[in-house]
């Protein structure tokens, strides 16, 4: 309890800090969640007529999400140097397997009686592809980038060691400065904001599921 | 929720990609990896090396640091194993129908929170260094994917085909034994893949709490400006992580039960 | 007319191997939690040795939980059952499993294990050593119609629905025995298929003699499976529990009237044989003869037929007396015979085949085609009037309005009657 109090004494001595770093940490991800949507679906829709095409989208990109973010961040520092710009590729990069994959799981997944009628009913390739197909793909999609922003927020932490924004610099800054008074609670606070704004976050994308699907394809 | 399983199934731990990719991976990957790994020690070590980089970059030390990433990673997968299975049959045990979720909840934090914060946090609580302290946090982080899938393998066997068991005269512990698990193996080796690749990646981080490991390399490059060692401890770290991944492919394509493929 | 003998069923009067035992349930009663009804309610049945009973009655009525309480699967809330003289919530429930063939509409193959590790299972689980299992394996294959050399090592999901519904049946009697379960074994596959499987299961039975419990919610598999047939209502009341043609003949009410649907007199007639009944005889003549010489046999009735022959006595072609007065020659003469049936036809096959002659009857033919006689119209009619009459004077009712029985339980085997 002694400890609680310590902390919250310590929150509320750098309340606009840990906002400040909230708002980053969010808003850095959002935007690069949105880039890799983009991304992720164009590069989808351009692939998954083709088996060939897919599997290639797939591995490179299931690849890209295997090398540690560590390791990815300290490759790209000597090309891009410090701050955002790493920042914003090594996420996009990582965010781009679980939503090209889902797009090309969720186009493949579209009956073809239906693309069929659609077609047969004189909807061009592309009204078929953006009023039927995708919003037939979107729900899994929408799972993709889900799980994308669940991991980016925790690799955004990763970030702050190479100057980038965001509450990771809360937990350098606890680590740097072992030993002193805050330095734990500096640590707790950076964890836990990040577990909560990734809760907050994923409440925020059932909302958004709930109000863009189809109520005809909802489970 | 009611998409949750969609989740687990289109969610980058419950499977490991469509057979195709997977098929093209197998065959590719260790080939470029280890194309791009040699061309990259070569280079770095004919280059012109001062005192700096001579210290870092010589067979010794790359050795060293290469097996203490090994070793954390084997670490953190044995206790993985030994927790997120035995953990994961018995909350999918019809008794503890109410457990489940609190534990599936508890992993999900785990997963959720940042490895790096999960790390510093425990080295400032334990005020130890070393490998274990590296190896605990990381193994936490790491657990989910195994505990999921062995859950989600479990749960998700035929209700018909543990009646047909039953209905033969198996008893609990023979269906669980014989057909449960058997039927769960490929999940569960997919959740030991993704669990491999993050313990490989968060090991890159025990160097922030003197774990060690290839991630002192990249540190090192970064503090001291030497992109040549930095760069080898990236190239090294990914290609540990890739050959770690194609070889849990390969054990997904070898060990599951002959009948499901 | 040592042929002519009475039906072979019910099962206890035939000749059949008997290797199976009694199973008695007295006043078992199943309560879901969490329901107001019970989905049993007191139940009480007699299921001789060696008989196949088929239980059937609509979706929902409790047959599947009435069965799953023989092996315990589902524990009876109260009440008692014994299979074979011992009480099963004595026994070891796997054990008793064990002992018990079990086999449902999933099959439930597992899918990881091939053909043979399949069928082998219980023959393991009680401790069968390795060779005895393997040729049981194969014996069990055969049995069922697959063959082992090209079966045993595959994977379920390398079969198609009939095949796996087969190897479900060799897994259930592989350890041999005494009781078979099965809960709608057949109910996925094709009517076809289904067809062959029925055949092959009542081949099996004759050899086997076993005490099968079978549900289903067709009635036509029933009356074509059953020794008995028990028909449930809602909370597995028994409406009836008879023999086929006797629930055929006499349904106990309204309800069971509706279940065994239009044509039950039809159906009555794929229960007997034509050796059942006795054979008309028609005049006959060799192809050979004189048109003239068989007119005069067959008399001057306008109508009257007759049936030519050949030489070793198959029958030829259906003769009136018009075709003879206008025709030179008998080979010649009429319409072709264009079906026949034999001894072991049902009855229904015979109607089939006087349908389509239109002379009005069907010719039974014997083990070589020789003529043996005809089929007419009265004789069926006259067969369905008398085991109607048959099994009212069992039933004590008067005369033919169904309904009025009470309950339409037959002797022993008494139902719960509200
Ligand atoms: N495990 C269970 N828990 C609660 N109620 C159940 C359970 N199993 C069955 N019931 C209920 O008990 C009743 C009888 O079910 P049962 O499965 O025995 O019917 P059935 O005659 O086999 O039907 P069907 O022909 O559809 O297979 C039904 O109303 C069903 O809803
Ligand atoms: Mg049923």
């Amino acid at each position: 309890m002694n400890w609680l109090s310590d902390f919250g004494s310590f929150v509320a001595g750098r309340w606009e800090q840990l906002l400040f770093d909230s708002y980053l940490h969010v808003s850095a991800v959002v935007q690069c969640v949105v880039i890799a949507t983009v991304v992720g679906m164009l590069l989808g829709v351009a692939v998954y007529r083709s088996p060939f095409g897919s599997a290639v989208a797939t591995a490179v990109t299931s690849a890209i999400l295997t090398i540690p973010s560590f390791a990815l961040f300290g490759l790209l520092i000597p090309v891009l140097g410090l701050g955002v710009p790493p920042t914003v590729t090594v996420l996009v990069l990582y965010a781009l397997l679980p939503i090209v994959r889902n797009t090309i799981v969720g186009l493949a997944s579209v009956d073809s009686s239906v693309t069929d009628a659609a077609r047969g009913i004189g909807m061009s390739r592309f009204g078929v592809l953006t009023r039927v197909e995708l919003r037939l793909a979107w729900p899994a999609v929408l799972t993709g980038i889900r799980v994308s922003t669940q991991m980016l927020m925790g690799i955004l932490a990763i970030a702050a060691y190479a100057k980038g924004p965001g509450l990771g610099n809360q937990i350098i800054t606890g680590l740097s400065r072992v030993g002193s008074a805050n330095a734990t609670n500096a640590a707790v606070a950076g964890t836990v904001a990040i577990v909560i704004l990734a809760l907050v976050l994923d409440a925020v994308y059932v909302l958004i599921g709930r109000l863009t699907t189809s109520r005809g394809i909802r489970v | 929720m009611p998409d949750t399983t969609t989740a687990e199934r289109a969610g980058f731990s419950a499977d490991s990609g469509s057979r195709r990719s997977e098929r093209l991976r197998l065959f590719t990957e260790p080939v470029v990896v280890l194309a791009i790994l040699g061309a990259v020690l070569v280079w770095a070590f004919t280059g012109d090396l001062d005192d700096i980089e001579a210290r870092e970059i010589n067979a010794a030390n790359i050795l060293t640091l290469t097996w203490q990433h090994v070793q954390i990673t084997l670490a953190v997968t044995a206790i993985v194993l030994l927790v997120a299975i035995p953990l994961g049959i018995l909350v999918t045990r019809p008794w503890a129908k109410g457990v489940a979720p609190i534990v599936l909840g508890i992993a999900n934090m785990g997963q959720a929170a940042p490895a790096l914060g999960l790390l510093v946090l425990f080295f400032l609580l334990t005020q130890q260094t070393g490998f274990w302290v590296a190896v605990i946090p990381i193994a936490f982080y790491a657990l989910l994917p195994v505990l999921r899938n062995t859950m989600v393998g479990l749960q998700q066997v035929d209700q018909s085909l543990l009646e047909a068991g039953r209905g033969i005269g198996m008893s609990r512990f023979t269906v669980l034994r014989r057909i449960e698990f058997p039927l769960a193996v490929p999940l569960m080796l997919a959740g030991l893949r993704t669990s491999l690749v993050l313990a490989v990646g968060s090991a890159t981080l025990a160097f922030f709490i003197g774990g060690g490991g290839l991630g002192e390399l990249i540190d090192v490059g970064y503090k001291l400006r030497r992109t040549s060692v930095l760069v080898v401890g990236a190239v090294l770290s990914a290609a540990l992580a890739l050959l770690v991944d194609w070889l849990g492919g390969l054990a997904e394509q070898l060990l599951g039960p002959k009948g499901l493929r | 007319m040592s042929e002519t003998n009475t039906a072979p069923k019910p099962g206890g009067e035939s000749d059949r191997a008997t290797s199976g035992v009694e199973i008695r349930l007295e006043n078992v009663t199943k309560q879901y939690g969490g329901q107001r009804h019970p989905a049993v309610d007191s139940v009480t049945m007699t299921i001789p040795a060696g008989e196949t009973v088929v239980f059937v009655g609509p979706s929902g009525c409790g047959k599947t939980t009435t069965m799953k309480m023989i092996n315990r699967l589902i524990e009876p809330t109260s009440g008692r059952i014994t299979v074979g003289g011992q009480d099963v919530l004595r026994l070891n429930p796997d054990e008793l499993r064990r002992g018990i063939g079990y086999a449902i509409q999933q099959v439930g193959l597992l899918p990881h294990l091939t053909v043979s590790q399949n069928v082998g299972l219980v023959p393991g689980l009680i401790g069968w050593d390795k060779s005895r299992i393997a040729e049981r394996t194969e014996e069990m294959l055969d049995l069922v119609g697959l063959d082992p050399a090209e079966y045993r090592d595959r994977f379920p999901k390398q079969l198609s629905g009939g095949q796996q519904q087969r190897v479900g049946v060799a897994r259930a009697l592989a350890a041999d025995p005494p009781v078979l379960l099965m809960d709608e074994p057949f109910g996925a596959v094709d009517p076809i298929t289904r067809g062959n499987l029925q055949d092959e299961l009542m081949r099996l039975q004759e050899e086997m003699g076993k005490t099968i419990v079978f549900v289903t919610h067709d009635f036509d598999e029933a009356v074509k499976l059953g020794d008995r047939i028990a028909v449930l209502g809602y909370q597995s009341k028994i409406l009836q529990y008879d023999t086929p043609e006797a629930i055929l003949a006499n349904p106990a009410d309204e309800t069971v009237a509706g279940f065994v649907g239009a044509g039950a007199a039809l159906k009555q007639l794929t229960l007997r044989r034509v050796r059942d009944i006795e054979l008309e005889q028609l005049p006959t003549a060799t192809a050979g003869e004189e048109p003239a010489a068989f007119a005069a046999r067959l008399g001057g009735r306008r109508g009257a037929v007759g049936l030519v022959l050949d030489e070793r006595g198959r029958p030829l072609r259906w003769v009136t007396r018009r075709d003879l007065d206008r025709s030179g020659s008998l080979a010649t003469a009429g319409r072709p015979v264009e079906d026949s049936v034999d001894r072991a036809s049902t009855l229904q096959d015979a109607l089939e085949a006087l349908l389509t002659a239109d002379a009005g009857y069907a010719v039974v033919t014997r083990s070589r085609g020789q003529y043996a006689g005809v089929v007419g119209l009265d004789s069926l009619m006259g067969t369905i009037r008398a085991l109607r009459e048959q099994y009212e004077d069992e039933d004590g009712t008067p005369d033919g309005r169904p309904g009025d029985g009470p309950g339409g339980s037959d002797g022993g085997s008494g139902a719960a009657h509200a």
